[in-house]
């Protein structure tokens, strides 16, 4: 699933395909094998649901979180903390990115490029069909390459993160897997894996990552 | 199928299977994601997406693609709707059918960008100028915001008046399991008889909401008030969770309601029977129902994401019948069913 060669991990995608969930799980996976973990939060899209929200657990787990100043949180501001570039680089960390959804997210990729380039890196493209504009095997591919051009960045592995949130059924996790392979074969950039809910004995094609999903409702 | 939606995705979606093929806005948090929504689906429908430079213009846009008979909406988030309030009088003077989205943030003035319910006073007791209504929708769900889209357009065109869904930035932003609503037939849709298409070949028409002599104009306002009475009678809408042996009911709307209703649970587990009273019109208000609810129960408890303007209404209706007690917190801080289970206690115990 993960290498172990790589030293930085970027998660980008569509809009809502589950980027932050698969930022802060790997973060958390990465962390039980290795002291030095830190996830950048260069989310510029979303206002609510975002790494961030996680700060304080992030801290319990000793994952070193790098994201805007306490008093720009609520911000509706594009802001990306200048030290984000140096925990790319820095050789002692490994360092996940959760890039904000749609090229619009990405576009930040190409002000950081200098940085990722440096360094041995795996690029992750997160899909779930089941979110508009992401059902079809050429609309998904048509995101990869507007992403990967305004990104400045080539997609070098595919996640299956289909899921309908609580009400997620195996099938609806097949159905993804079954259309990212269509995408694969098409665009030679293989499957590193699904993601499915901690609680689900998911078994299907893929390696299969188990997640915890972060993003609750008040209620 | 179900898909994986935020609310204000399942919104855009619903309103175009609805029908509407004219969208224009400025985006603002927390409900730029609908505009851009709209912006890719419309060409895909053969639709008009247009983004104004105000919301001002937007309003304006609205009311002049109104007059053509056609579905037409916008969507919007607080400050926004103030700006659109002068364009909203004057559509409702000239008697236009027209869905208006508000993605409710924390107030007033810029505020923040989180959940809040603090334009409650200014939908249903009409922001704009002058003797107007207009109806009101809050669904507490974002199926059940898919699912009224249709209804909304119906509603405007049935009583030629403005329909706005009122939500905050929480179902705006959060992501659900949709099943996104059947798609309606174009062809089954009539022009209406009022609107301005050309008049080449029959009578001109008028779509305004000017007069200089003051007995016609009152004459018009006279048509608005038989119209909102109508409305009155016939489209009042609730939902009652629980509240038949509660020893105190809640009344929420919108997200709140849905915080209630886990409320009512963890109180019914540890003994206190409560129940949940949720107007899904804002306006016209179910003061009759209320009314007739707060016989049977000694204490009433309004709970909202702002700071007593729903309450108003709820004591309209108790009219003293039972206590009516009051929890709220405000500025896009979202309540914790803990604190309202808190304030419950207070008042049973």
């Amino acid at each position: 699933m993960f290498d172990g060669k790589t030293k930085l991990y970027l998660y980008v995608g569509m809009f809502g395909s589950g980027k932050t969930e698969l930022s802060l799980n790997t973060a958390i996976f990465l962390r039980k094998k290795q002291t030095h973990v830190a996830i950048a939060d260069i989310d510029i899209i979303s206002q609510y649901f975002r790494s961030r929200d996680e700060k304080s657990f992030l801290e319990e787990m000793q994952i070193k979180m790098i994201t805007v100043p306490e008093r720009y949180m609520h911000a509706d501001l594009p802001i990306i903390p200048p030290e984000v570039g140096g925990y790319i680089s820095n050789p002692d960390f490994l360092t996940v990115v959760d890039v904000g959804g749609n090229e619009d997210g990405a576009v930040v990729l190409g002000s950081l490029k200098n940085f990722i380039d440096k360094v041995k890196k795996s690029t992750f493209f997160v899909v779930n069909v089941f979110r508009p504009f992401s059902a079809t095997k050429a609309e998904i591919i048509s995101n990869i390459d507007r992403i990967s051009q305004i990104g400045k960045i080539k997609i070098e592995y595919l996640v299956n993160n289909s899921n309908v949130g609580s009400e997620t059924k195996f099938d609806d996790i097949k159905i993804g897997e079954e259309i990212l392979t269509e995408v694969s074969k098409e665009t030679s950039i293989p499957l590193a894996f699904t993601s499915v809910d901690q609680d689900m004995d998911y078994e299907g094609n893929l390696p299969v990552f188990k997640i915890k999903r972060f993003m609750k409702n008040p209620w | 199928m179900k898909m994986l939606m935020k609310g204000t995705e399942a919104i855009a979606e619903a309103a175009v299977r609805a029908g509407c093929r004219l969208y224009f806005g400025y985006p603002i948090t927390p409900q730029s994601e609908l505009t851009e929504y709209m912006a890719k689906r419309m060409p895909e429908v053969k639709g008009t997406f247009l983004q104004s430079e105000s919301e001002v213009a937007t309003v304006n846009m609205l009311y002049g693609a109104a007059c053509t008979g056609r579905k037409v909406m916008t969507s919007t988030s607080s400050p926004g709707f103030s700006l659109m309030q002068e364009g909203i009088s004057y559509m409702a003077g000239a008697e236009l059918p027209a869905v208006f989205i508000n993605v409710m943030r924390g107030g007033p003035g810029l505020g923040d960008i989180q959940p809040s319910q603090s334009d409650y006073f200014q939908s249903t007791k009409g922001g704009g100028h002058g003797d107007y209504r207009m109806i009101v929708l809050a669904p507490h769900t974002l199926q059940e915001a898919a699912g009224m889209m249709n209804e909304a357009f119906e509603l405007a065109f049935k009583y030629r008046m403005l329909v706005t869904i009122l939500v905050d930035g929480m179902i705006g932003q959060m992501m659900e399991p949709v099943e996104l609503p059947k798609w309606t037939k174009p062809e089954e849709f009539a022009e209406p008889d009022w609107a301005l298409t050309g008049a080449n070949g029959r009578k001109p028409r008028k779509v305004t909401s000017f007069d200089l002599d003051p007995y016609e104009l009152e004459k018009m306002n006279l048509r608005y008030q038989e119209t909102y009475k109508k409305v009155a009678q016939n489209e009042v809408k609730y939902e009652e969770f629980k509240i038949e042996d509660a020893e105190i009911t809640v009344v929420a709307y919108g997200t709140t309601a849905r915080i209630v209703k886990t409320v009512v649970d963890y109180a019914r587990k540890s003994g206190i029977k409560v129940g949940l009273f949720r107007p899904i019109t804002l306006w016209p208000f179910p003061y009759d129902r209320l009314s007739e609810i707060s016989k049977n129960v000694k204490n009433i408890l309004t709970v909202e994401m702002s700071y007593g303007q729903m309450l108003e209404d709820v004591k309209l209706a108790v009219l003293g019948k039972s206590n009516v007690h009051f929890y709220g917190r405000s500025a896009g801080v979202v309540p914790t069913p803990v604190e309202i289970l808190d304030s419950i206690k207070k008042i049973v115990r």
